[in-house]
């Protein structure tokens, strides 16, 4: 044990773990994309069969593979997560280094704002920028994405604030950088663990409430191979005894966003100072 | 550390949980509460066999009470109103009988009516129920009705107590089914405000007591004129599928509306009982080809625009198989909007010929490919079909419908739109839509051409002569002879709607409205059920017995 414990040091593992877990998720995206044709296919002579082989997760009422189905639709949720991930952390960073930089007009103005989004639960939020945006893959994304920002940008505000009275930054300054020039030069490489922990902790974030807008059927349309649907849906069988419609996909949803709450622990320790040498 | 990974790992499980579980946590206290409430009022059996408990569907409880002006009986899911009386009834062969009146009949010109009335209705409150009464309610319903609609009434007027006469802006031969659904209400107690949660009628049921989002207790009503319900006491309740179908299994109800999800489930002590309807589901087919209208909509499509597709779909889709895989069998092929109702023209029905089917698309031009779609002249054969999203059946059935396409050679998509946008999308691509009133007047919505368009309105369609069927038949003076021209609308041997006519909607099934019934209780005759799967059931409820 203790050769292997040489052998391997916390970093490496943690490397090794990060590799992992980004192969497995792409590996979930990739496949479900490929399988989406199939995963939509109904056949009216498997219908409700409980989980066994070829059918892993069991079929549905109009005789879907369910092993299909999630994969497809954790690929979706994964595909989401992404965009609403990159739409957030972009606002965040624009936003709250704009507050921090330009005066205390602009801070004010960006402050109100966040406040405000804050202010109305995350959920009603999405579902009503959803609606607004026609329901459907627009809409889960604007709604998902125009929410989740705040969070961050308040982090990066607050960072750039600091950083703004740090000495090296005043003399930058006294030596006649421009403010730009001190946003790119100084204050964004110093921003960017905690930007981009920040950014992969939004996904578990993006990729729940992506499922329970569209549980609630403010998403994504029933044809659609979305978590969400497939869980809504799920409701009504639970009484006749389908427990399988919803377990595995539930399921695979958890280990999706545990995957993803992991992996940004992880980038978090090996880029923050005080843990990386850990 | 280890204890900080567990720490995150169980947070995220958490988070996840609760994130769901506060979704589902608002119905699901919903349900329970129902459920709950279900132990109060005891199944009718235990109770000297006069008293019924019927489990119904959540959107079944009138929003705005049980004012008729408000839609109490009326609009898209008629039924009886129970509690007041109306002037004619459906008899459960669908022609027309008598509840308050005792005669009526048409000038020749079909633009008054006259209905004499009986003088023995009383109001629950003791006031004589008078023509006054019902030229107010008519009056009332025209001013304020937003579900029915009552622009061929220009006025109602008492000519004495017990005669009405209403004077029509156009003739309308189908009054009578009209009159069937209008519950009467007493002009000397009558508020808007208040009358739907405190209806005063002098129909054959008391609304006793109403909960709002759980139930409705009905009690008979002593004075009725008519014969005394059998049931004393009617008590709805309302819950969801699952909800329902749980109580039916724990003996709460003694009848609970179900659907063909649940049919392969067995309730001891309860039998499923299908009741024969005429709630249909069928696509449009846009009839004509593709532009843009002034405000930047699609209307029509190219495919369904020729008149050969639209018969190779009609018969090309096997309405059995359907049954089977979707209904679970509990359903019936349907070929028009009105099957077995008096109107219904039986020239509307096909047989399942895939062969021919495929013949009318080579004829039309739309060779097979070689990837299995057809083509014509480099287009595909395409179809994006809509439904209203979250709706189970209607998807099994779009997707079911996709398939049998696809064997003939026409690629279909799935397409999930909510009803704000539904009725657009379908002026160019096919809907799953749901039909089945009680009144020809359905007919009429949905193959004439609307006034001052070249169009019907739901789908682009538009027919000279079968529209000057209906128009006769509205002109009528009486209402037999209109069954006639209804008919001929439908197909008149060289022109109509059926499938050596235009064809511009495709029929797929009606579906049987399913309840678990507790062993020894009798529904009595049920007249076919219309669209809605909700009072209709209790139209006859004091008639019911337990035996």
């Amino acid at each position: 044990m203790k050769r292997r414990e040489k052998l391997y040091n916390r970093r490496q593992t943690t490397l090794f773990f990060l590799a992992a877990a980004i192969f497995v998720l792409a590996a979930v995206t990739v496949s479900g994309i490929l399988v989406e044709e199939r995963a939509a296919a109904t056949d009216f002579s498997r219908t409700n069969l409980a989980p066994g082989i070829p059918y892993l997760f069991g079929t549905d009422w109009m005789g879907r593979d369910m092993f299909l189905r999630t994969l497809s639709g954790l690929s979706l949720s994964i595909r989401i997560g992404v965009l609403t991930a990159a739409v957030s952390a972009v606002t965040a960073l624009c936003l709250g280094t704009a507050a921090a930089v330009f005066g205390s007009r602009v801070d004010a103005a960006v402050s109100w704002v966040i406040d405000l989004v804050m202010g109305i639960p995350h959920i009603l939020l999405v579902m009503l920028i959803s609606i607004a945006c026609g329901r459907g893959f627009v809409g889960v994304v604007a709604g998902v994405s125009l929410s989740h920002w705040p969070s961050l940008a308040r982090v990066v505000r607050t960072e750039v604030l600091q950083i703004k009275s740090a000495p090296y930054v005043l003399a930058a300054e006294k030596l006649g950088v421009s403010r730009l020039q001190i946003v790119r030069r100084h204050m964004i490489p110093h921003l960017f663990p905690q930007f981009l922990t920040g950014t992969i902790l939004l996904f578990p974030h993006a990729i729940l409430h992506e499922a329970s807008v569209t549980f609630l059927g403010f998403g994504l349309s029933s044809e659609q191979p979305a978590i969400g649907v497939i869980l809504s849906e799920s409701m009504q069988y639970l009484t006749t005894g389908r427990w399988w419609l919803a377990l595995f996909p539930g399921l695979a949803l958890v280990f999706v966003v545990v995957l993803f709450a992991m992996l940004g622990e992880r980038v978090r320790k090996l880029l923050d100072p005080a843990s990386v040498h850990e | 550390m280890k204890g900080r990974k567990l720490t995150s790992c169980a947070a995220a499980f958490c988070l996840a949980i609760s994130l769901l579980a506060g979704c589902t946590g608002g119905s699901g206290t919903e349900e329970s509460v129902s459920v709950s409430e279900t132990e109060t009022g005891t199944g009718g059996q235990e109770q000297g066999q006069t008293s019924v408990v019927i489990a119904m569907g959540p959107t079944s409880e009138p929003e705005a009470g049980f004012d008729p002006a408000y839609g109490w009986g009326a609009g898209e899911h008629v039924h009886e109103p129970l509690i007041q009386s109306t002037l004619t009834v459906t008899n459960a062969d669908l022609t027309v009988g008598y509840d308050l009146a005792t005669g009526y009949s048409a000038s020749e010109d079909g633009m008054t009516w006259t209905v004499t009335i009986r003088n023995d209705a009383y109001f629950t409150d003791g006031e004589l129920l008078t023509a006054g009464d019902v030229a107010f309610t008519y009056n009332t319903v025209k001013e304020t009705s937003s579900v029915n609609d009552f622009t061929m009434l220009d006025y109602a007027e008492a000519v004495d107590d017990t005669t009405v006469v209403f004077h029509m802006t156009r003739p309308y031969s189908i009054w009578p089914y009209t009159m069937a659904v209008v519950g009467i209400v007493p002009e000397h107690a009558y508020d808007s405000a208040s009358y739907g949660s405190n209806p005063i009628g002098s129909g054959r049921y008391i609304l006793k007591q109403w909960d709002r989002g759980q139930q409705v207790i009905l009690e008979a009503n002593p004075d009725y004129y008519g014969e005394a319900p059998k049931m004393q006491q009617v008590t709805i309740l309302f819950m969801e599928e699952d909800a329902a179908f749980l109580a039916a299994r724990a003996g709460e109800v003694d009848l609970a509306y179900t659907s063909a999800t649940y049919s392969d489930q067995t309730v001891d002590g309860y039998s499923l009982a299908a009741c024969a309807s005429v709630d249909n589901r069928g696509f449009n087919l846009p009839a004509v080809s593709e532009r843009k209208d002034e405000d930047g909509n699609t209307i029509g499509n190219n495919f369904t625009s020729d008149v050969l597709v639209r018969r190779a779909i009609n018969i090309g889709v096997d309405r059995q198989e359907m049954i089977d895989n979707v209904l679970n069998g509990y359903g019936s092929p349907a070929y028009s909007v009105c099957d077995q109702l008096p109107w219904y023209n039986e020239a509307s029905e096909v047989e399942y010929d895939p062969e021919e089917a495929a013949a009318l698309l080579d004829e039309a031009g739309w060779h097979m490919g070689d990837d299995g779609v057809r083509e014509k002249d480099g287009v595909k054969a395409e179809l994006n079909l809509l439904y209203s999203t979250g709706d189970t059946v209607r998807q099994a059935l779009a997707a079911d419908f996709a398939g049998q396409m696809e064997e003939l050679g026409i690629s279909c998509t799935l397409e999930g739109v909510g009803w704000d946008t539904a009725y657009d999308r379908a002026l160019s691509d096919p809907l799953l839509w749901g039909w089945g009133a009680h009144t020809p007047m359905e007919l009429y919505n949905i193959y004439h051409t609307l006034e001052g368009t070249n169009s019907a309105g739901y789908s682009p369609y538009s027919n000279e002569t079968v529209d000057a069927y209906m128009d006769q038949a509205l002109a009528s003076s009486d209402l037999e002879e209109s069954y006639e021209l209804w008919k001929l609308a439908q197909w008149d041997g060289t022109t109509g709607v059926t499938q050596d006519g235009d064809i511009p909607w495709v029929w797929l099934v009606n579906i049987d409205h399913l309840y678990w019934v507790r062993d020894g209780l009798n529904v009595a005759e049920q007249k076919i059920h219309p669209h809605g799967h909700g009072w209709s059931v209790v139209n006859n409820v004091d008639q019911w017995t337990w035996s």
